[in-house]
């Protein structure tokens, strides 16, 4: 509420930058300065990092798949994570299968 | 050669966690819930779907076979789902393992001979005599039909797990093939090119009809014994 009131003041940007609590900021509005304190203030509990999937979530859902129109781009990049996460997986033993000498 | 060839074939673990779980939950992701009367593409897509398989399914079904409606739709939507994620390059299937596929067999028969033993207890027990066999037979036929209904749950996991390895190592194999044939000679790693993509068309088959024939089963079983 207090930021509320705080930024619809007619100030300039960076004169009202240090009046804003560092928690309630988002992402890109933290100085890099600010950035460890802002990092370390985030929710942790398993409540918390559930709430950020469920965010995340909904983010994409709502972007891509959950439009009027939406096309194969939505599905197939959550398709193209998963190949990729799978070759992280298995980078260890695919090392074994280059066209090398020596392994 | 050997230990790589199978090694995509071991359960998935990231510092001793098995992320195996993470990979058999991971195809509910791709099935959103309705929540509207007329939904986005995708979810609109999938309910056409499923109406169009469920309709056919069910149609032999008598009322009390109708209830089991939600576990066979259930049923050949993860197998066919998580069939279709294992033909992506370097994913893991879970249903190549003979203990998922026991574990999803082995309740689901049960469930159905149960279901008929107690139901409709003499014509389950008349099934293990077909009608009209002579009179010397009988306890040999007796015989040979317990052992059919049950080796049943068995022939059901064995039957996708071997289908779906088998399909995965020569996808394996053949692959493997084409890249060590291009440096000897280039046509002939262009004839087994080919003999890849066909085999390739063949999997995507093979892994929505055994979903099919997996599920079909179930029915047919359920089928007999209600």
């Amino acid at each position: 509420m207090a930021s509320y009131i705080i930024k619809n003041i007619p100030f300039e940007d960076s004169k009202m930058a240090s009046s804003i609590p560092v928690k309630e900021k988002k992402l890109m509005e933290v100085k890099v300065g600010e950035l460890p304190g802002w990092i370390l203030m985030r929710d942790f509990t398993p409540k918390g990092i559930a709430g950020a999937f469920q965010r995340g979530y909904y983010r994409y859902y709502n972007k891509y798949i959950n439009v009027k129109e939406g096309g194969v781009a939505g599905i197939s990049m959550v398709l193209v994570a998963y190949v990729l996460f799978n070759y992280c997986h298995s980078y260890k033993e695919l090392t074994h299968e280059r066209l090398h000498k020596y392994h | 050669m050997n230990e790589n060839l199978f090694a995509s074939f071991a359960a998935p673990s990231m510092m001793g966690l098995p992320i195996v779980v993470l990979i058999v939950m991971f195809p509910s992701v791709l099935f959103p819930t309705p929540s509207r009367l007329i939904n986005n593409r995708l979810i609109s897509i999938q309910q056409w779907l499923i109406q169009l398989t469920s309709k056919q399914m069910l149609a032999i079904h008598n009322q009390k076979g109708q209830t089991w409606a939600l576990m066979l739709m259930s049923l050949i939507l993860f197998i066919s789902s998580t069939n279709l994620l294992g033909l992506l390059p370097h994913s893991f299937t879970p249903t190549t393992q003979l203990s998922m596929n026991l574990g999803m067999a082995i309740p689901l028969w049960a469930g159905t001979v149960i279901t008929g033993f107690r139901y409709k207890t003499k014509a389950s027990l008349a099934h293990f005599l077909p009608q009209g066999t002579p009179l010397p037979l009988i306890p040999m036929l007796v015989v040979i039909e317990t052992i059919s209904l049950l080796i049943q749950p068995m022939a059901l996991a064995v039957r996708l797990t071997a289908n779906i390895t088998a399909g995965h190592l020569l996808i394996h194999l053949i692959g493997g093939a084409t890249l060590a044939l291009i440096n000897i000679s280039a046509t002939t790693a262009f004839i087994t090119f080919i003999i890849l993509i066909l085999l390739t068309i063949l999997e995507f088959a093979v892994a929505l009809i055994q979903a099919y024939v997996f599920t079909l089963l179930v029915s047919l079983y359920l089928h007999d014994n209600t």
